[in-house]
């Protein structure tokens, strides 16, 4: 099958999922950072003791907090994250990935367990892995020679 | 009557460069656009640019203020880094105060990967997937910004194409 079709029948439980972060709500901004910047992620998820997330903060939130309000840095992470995001369930099709990024002009999307609880993160990554799997030429191409660590999820 | 040879070269000697050449098969009309556009025929533009000598707390600011995740750092003309939210997070939040008056340059990615407007969108987005970066900058042949890939463009294109939402 191709992209398209595979966009609309595959699960997204088959895309590359990484694992969230979660904090609490308690937690400072910097707290939050910090869990960013040891996960090597945009974002970090906000759940309580139940994993139901009830938020999510995003480099772009962390952007703006630094460009108005800097000192923010010591709130508590739950006043400051948006509590409007979007999350798929692992048994929905990958388009839902996509048309959540585009619906929301963001590139972190959430996934939830059936129980709704967070289970991991996807989002621009994830899918552009997957697009690439459908180019596997173009995927050895850039693989010969590529000086940029696997890991990355950055610029 | 002989016919001509077409190269002027003996025919046992010819070998066809592309004999062994398999054109690309694609699945369905997303693969086939994906690797047949051109990155130059997706919305690239606008982008934001600044010197290397900005201080850190006015790139930020600019990126607020447009709402953009991302600044292409350029002199004379040539690209010379990039700095986006990553750079944020992991070289300025926690140390703001230490480094908002310094230049961008001391925290910019040097090298960045760029596509060129040629290139075929599947390249574009194989290049997000194996380095890492999502915001890649679109150079001409001769080296001056054309614009930027940006991951709300490709979920953009992609939603275009795909049409199901």
């Amino acid at each position: 099958m191709g992209l398209k079709e595979n966009l609309a029948s595959e699960p997204v439980r088959r895309l590359n999922l990484r694992p969230a972060v979660i904090v609490p709500p308690d937690a400072t901004v910097r707290d939050g950072v910090i869990a960013m910047r040891n996960a090597h992620l945009g974002c970090v998820v906000i759940a309580g003791d139940d994993h139901k997330p009830i938020g999510m903060f995003t480099e772009g939130i962390l952007r703006q907090l630094l460009a108005h309000d800097p000192a923010a840095l010591d709130a508590p992470i739950g006043d400051r994250a948006a509590h409007k995001f979007p999350w798929v369930s692992l048994d929905d099709p990958i388009q839902t990935v996509l048309d959540a990024m585009q619906a929301n002009n963001t590139r972190f999307i959430c996934v939830v367990d059936a129980d709704g609880r967070v289970c991991a993160l996807t989002g621009q990554k994830g899918l552009m892995e997957y697009v690439a799997e459908h180019f596997p030429r173009q995927v050895m191409v850039q693989r010969v020679g590529s000086p940029y660590a696997r890991q990355r999820e950055g610029a | 009557m002989n016919e001509p040879k077409k190269s002027g070269l003996p025919e046992d000697n010819f070998q066809d460069p592309l004999e062994d050449y398999e054109p690309p098969e694609y699945a369905d009309p997303v693969e086939r656009a994906l690797g047949e556009e051109r990155v130059a025929s997706m919305r690239i533009t606008p982008y934001a640019s600044v010197g290397p000598d900005t201080p850190i707390g006015d790139a930020i600011r600019q990126m607020a203020d447009m709402h953009h995740a991302c600044l292409l750092v350029s002199e004379n003309d040539r690209l010379v880094g990039i700095f986006t939210d990553r750079e944020i997070v992991d070289q300025v939040a926690l140390e703001y105060d230490d480094v908002v008056e310094r230049p961008i340059r001391d925290v910019m990615t040097t090298d960045p990967v760029y596509v060129h407007g040629e290139d075929t969108l599947a390249a574009a987005m194989c290049v997000m997937a194996v380095s890492g970066f999502r915001h890649v900058p679109v150079l001409s042949e001769d080296g001056r910004i054309d614009g930027i890939v940006s991951p709300q463009r490709v979920s953009e294109y992609l939603h275009g194409k795909t049409g199901v939402l």
